[in-house]
């Protein structure tokens, strides 16, 4: 009696290809303009030295995740709307009020992605970044993303790039081991600003509020929610692998040459043993599309979040007088964001990465948030958090917090 | 929206002239937090919570619940006993201090703050969901009653404490006030999240679900998370929950829907839908799940779903009804409208008669305008229309739809190749089959 039960497994492959997605898209557009400047300025200022914290970021990302895929399966509901439920109008809108800022903040990275992507090809960025502006918002208001969101997807295999290319800049795997087993942290603001910006790009507060969204879109079932976090933990992982693969990269190239990252251009080098004399045009591409992507989830996703906790008609599918604060909100972040980014002379890769400082500083916020909730019997019955996710949760606030604090003194200059 | 507008303005007019005589309105979110004091003048604690029972179309308030300083337990103590309401202070009577309860709700009783603000609602009159922003109460003769929800944004600025500065800055800046946004308590349908609660509660108020348009609901339900959307489903009764569930366009969100009931409640509500439907319905699902679903099913409806079950998707015989109203050739005007009467079918199904001979083969058709002209002694045999379209149960639905295009039927017969009738394809099925795609 073999046989059923494989024709079971099969039944588990096919169900998990039904549910999966949501875990793994939000983690291909996690690595967007703002995590691909973070994470080869990490490998280009400070070599090998901060490849380690991904680990413990890895385990933080996975359940932070985790949670937020829970609370969508169990509840239906998505994260501004269980915030408003259980904690009323007025936290919520002084929380949103400091979401909105955050994601404005990537939405800004995002455009500079664009611009600086495209200064490689000698695009002027007054030219790119209008462009994309109302590419992407015509994408999305006329309802054609789903058709594009494969193309995105598939041109996120350009991240292989950096696998095969780290290999290629044969690192040294024993300073690498050495790393891990003794981490040593510098107590500078720079070396801590980053370790801020490498937990805020990997575990962005926005994400949490995208990847619920989705789960709840896609209608699983209680019981097929093991799939579901399958699909999160293969996503974290898989975004994880990524950017320390990115980070070895420049670390054993651009770090070793001892290059400082101001442009994209500087970027682009760390994938000079793969790709000779095409490499600027392959880095280009390659963040242009993670840009783009990101720019049309979200301030999509943003409007959504706010306008659901408001209680506002939203959806692409409503015309604008039926839903007029989520197009404004949804078009005022695109074309404001936008507008920021053809400042003159305002420094493209430095805004990527100050960006993921502040999504850094906002996420301890958010996880409080998202901790009370699991932690709410009333809401999430049987599926509340086991103690082991409050531990690292809570560690990972407690952290975020003191980097912060600390950050911000030496800042100061305290 | 305009209409809407008028019917609530009037409405309040009135509720407005019988509060000026004895009472006064104020906003839930102008009292919650407010200082409780005892007769003495003593702070006993803050107002947490209102509580009302759901018995009449505008509820008392039954009693209010209390939070003392570091304390999470709330304290209950009832409404009649509150000497005196403003917007600074909750006042007790004397015998008041004795009276505290530790706070408890009965099925059909609801906190008006744990599980009323900020919490999705129906607007029955809209047939939209909205979030509920604030609510309205009016004081009369010492009762505290809900009268309005508030869904607009003044709702969001009252609660925030930014609602007089922005009057006076829009005031100033376009000597412009934002519009009230608020709706009268009978149109209001809570959903309720205490799930153990909710049902009991739900069907103590599901009555007014039951004044939306079948189309509506579907359209609420696909907006509603899946805890609310199966909670309300169970709530409503057969009929609507069967019609509801054929306005659901997404075939996913059908299935979890029926899912979501009981085998036997699942297999009474694809009784009453149209068989074609059920018929569409039941094919989406898994082949073990579906017979076990048809097995379920009671005689008559079973046996027609079971035929139509048989034809390939994108045949005739699958988007057919088997609703449709056949006599013999000798039956007379009279007899045929005494038949006529005992149907149930959808109009569109019995605009046309058809005429079989006494062995069952189609031979003509007749209208209804007949029925209700021609002498009722006449028989059917003389006034029926020979020349006849027909529609082969193996045909494609492309074809069909082509016929219905040429001859602009409001129905057309589905004959087998002993010109049996199995079915009838209305002007409605096809025309759902092409918008499907």
């Amino acid at each position: 009696m073999r046989l059923p039960k494989l024709r079971l497994h099969w039944k588990t492959v096919l169900l998990f290809l039904t549910v999966a997605g949501p875990g793994i898209i939000t983690s291909n557009v996690d690595n967007d303009a703002g995590g691909i400047a973070t994470y080869s300025m990490a490998g280009a200022h400070f070599g090998y030295k901060l490849l380690w914290s991904l680990i413990p970021i890895m385990l933080a990302l996975i359940i932070v995740q985790e949670m937020s895929a829970r609370m969508g399966v169990v509840t239906g509901k998505g994260l501004s709307d269980l915030i408003r439920e259980r904690f009323g109008v007025k936290i919520t809108v002084y929380l949103l009020f400091a979401v909105v800022l955050t994601n404005f903040g990537n939405v800004i990275a995002e455009f500079a992605g664009v611009a600086s992507s495209l200064e490689i090809f000698r695009v002027s960025k007054y030219l790119s970044v209008p462009a994309a502006a109302v590419i992407v918002w015509l994408l999305v208001v006329k309802g054609t993303y789903r058709s594009v969101e494969k193309i995105f997807l598939y041109a996120c295999l350009f991240y292989i790039t950096y696998i095969v290319a780290g290999f290629l800049a044969k690192p040294d795997w024993g300073t690498i081991g050495r790393n891990f087993i003794s981490p040593d942290v510098a107590f500078t603001s720079e070396s801590i600003g980053m370790i801020i910006g490498l937990v805020g790009t990997t575990i962005a507060p926005w994400m949490q509020f995208y990847l619920q969204a989705a789960i709840v879109e896609k209608n699983i079932a209680v019981k097929n929610y093991r799939l579901a976090r399958m699909d999160v933990i293969i996503g974290s992982f898989g975004v994880t692998l990524i950017a320390a693969f990115i980070v070895l990269t420049c670390a054993a190239t651009l770090f070793k040459a001892g290059f400082r990252i101001e442009t994209a251009a500087d970027a682009a080098q760390a994938l000079r043993p793969l790709a000779g004399k095409y490499t600027s045009a392959l880095f280009a591409f390659g963040l242009l599309n993670a840009s783009l992507f990101a720019a049309s989830i979200l301030p999509l996703s943003t409007s959504f979040v706010v306008c659901e906790a408001m209680g506002w008609e939203n959806g692409v599918d409503k015309k604008f007088s039926e839903a007029p604060q989520f197009y404004g909100l949804y078009s005022m972040l695109i074309f404001l964001g936008a507008g920021i980014v053809l400042i003159p002379n305002i420094p493209l890769f430095p805004v990527m990465y100050l960006s993921q400082v502040l999504n850094g500083i906002t996420l301890p916020l958010i996880l409080v948030f998202m901790l009370k909730l699991t932690n709410d019997k009333k809401l999430m019955g049987e599926y509340v958090n086991k103690k082991g996710y409050n531990i690292v949760a809570g560690v990972t606030i407690i952290i975020l917090v003191a980097l912060t604090v600390v950050y911000l003194g030496l800042l100061l200059g305290l | 929206m305009f209409n809407r507008g008028f019917e609530m303005r009037a409405e309040e007019n009135i509720i407005v002239a019988k509060a000026e005589n004895s009472g006064h309105f104020l906003f839930i979110s102008e009292i919650l937090n407010r200082p409780i004091l005892s007769a003495s003048g003593d702070s006993l604690g803050k107002l947490h919570d209102l509580k009302v029972r759901l018995d009449e179309p505008f509820p008392r308030i039954v009693s209010l619940a209390m939070k003392k300083r570091r304390e999470k337990k709330l304290l209950e103590l009832d409404w009649g006993l509150v000497e005196s309401l403003d917007t600074n202070r909750i006042g007790l009577a004397a015998e008041a201090e004795n009276s505290f309860r530790t706070l408890e709700t009965a099925p059909d009783e609801i906190l008006l703050r744990d599980e009323l603000l900020d919490k999705q609602v129906v607007d029955t009159l809209g047939a939209k969901i909205e979030r509920v922003n604030d609510i309205h109460l009016l004081i009369v003769n010492k009762d505290l009653r809900i009268v309005h929800v508030d869904f607009g944004m003044r709702g969001i600025l009252r609660r925030l404490g930014w609602l007089r500065v922005s009057d006076k800055i829009m005031n100033w800046l376009f000597s412009y006030r934002s519009e009230e946004k608020i709706i009268s308590w009978k149109y209001v349908q809570p959903l309720l999240s205490d799930p153990v609660k909710k049902n009991l509660k739900l069907n103590v108020t599901a009555r007014r679900l039951h004044a939306l348009h079948p189309s509506d609901l579907a359209d609420i339900l696909e907006e509603l998370d899946q805890v609310n959307r199966s909670s309300i489903f169970r709530a409503l009764d057969l009929q609507t929950a069967a019609q509801t569930l054929e306005e659901v366009e997404d075939p996913k969100l059908q299935i979890s829907l029926i899912e979501s009931a009981p085998d036997e409640r699942a297999s009474d509500i694809l009784e009453e839908m149209a068989p074609d439907e059920a018929t569409d319905l039941l094919s989406e699902f898994p082949s073990e799940q579906m017979d076990r679903l048809v097995r379920t099913m009671e005689k008559p409806s079973r046996d027609t779903v079971v035929a139509l079950l048989k034809f390939k998707e994108g045949t005739a015989g699958s988007i057919m009804t088997k609703d449709f109203f056949a006599v013999t050739a000798d039956t007379t005007i009279g007899q045929a409208i005494e038949e006529f009467r005992a149907t149930t079918f959808p109009l569109e199904s019995v605009a046309y008669i058809y005429i079989t001979s006494p062995d069952g083969r189609l031979r003509g058709v007749s209208t209804l305008r007949h029925l209700i002209t021609a002498p009722k002694d006449a028989r059917l045999g003389t006034l029926m229309n020979e020349r006849l379209v027909t529609i082969d149960p193996q045909d494609d639905v492309e074809d069909v739809a082509e016929i219905f295009k040429k001859y602009k039927f409001l129905a057309v017969p589905v004959v087998n190749s002993e010109r049996m009738i199995e079915g009838l394809i209305t002007l409605k099925d096809i025309m759902e089959s092409q918008f499907e795609e």
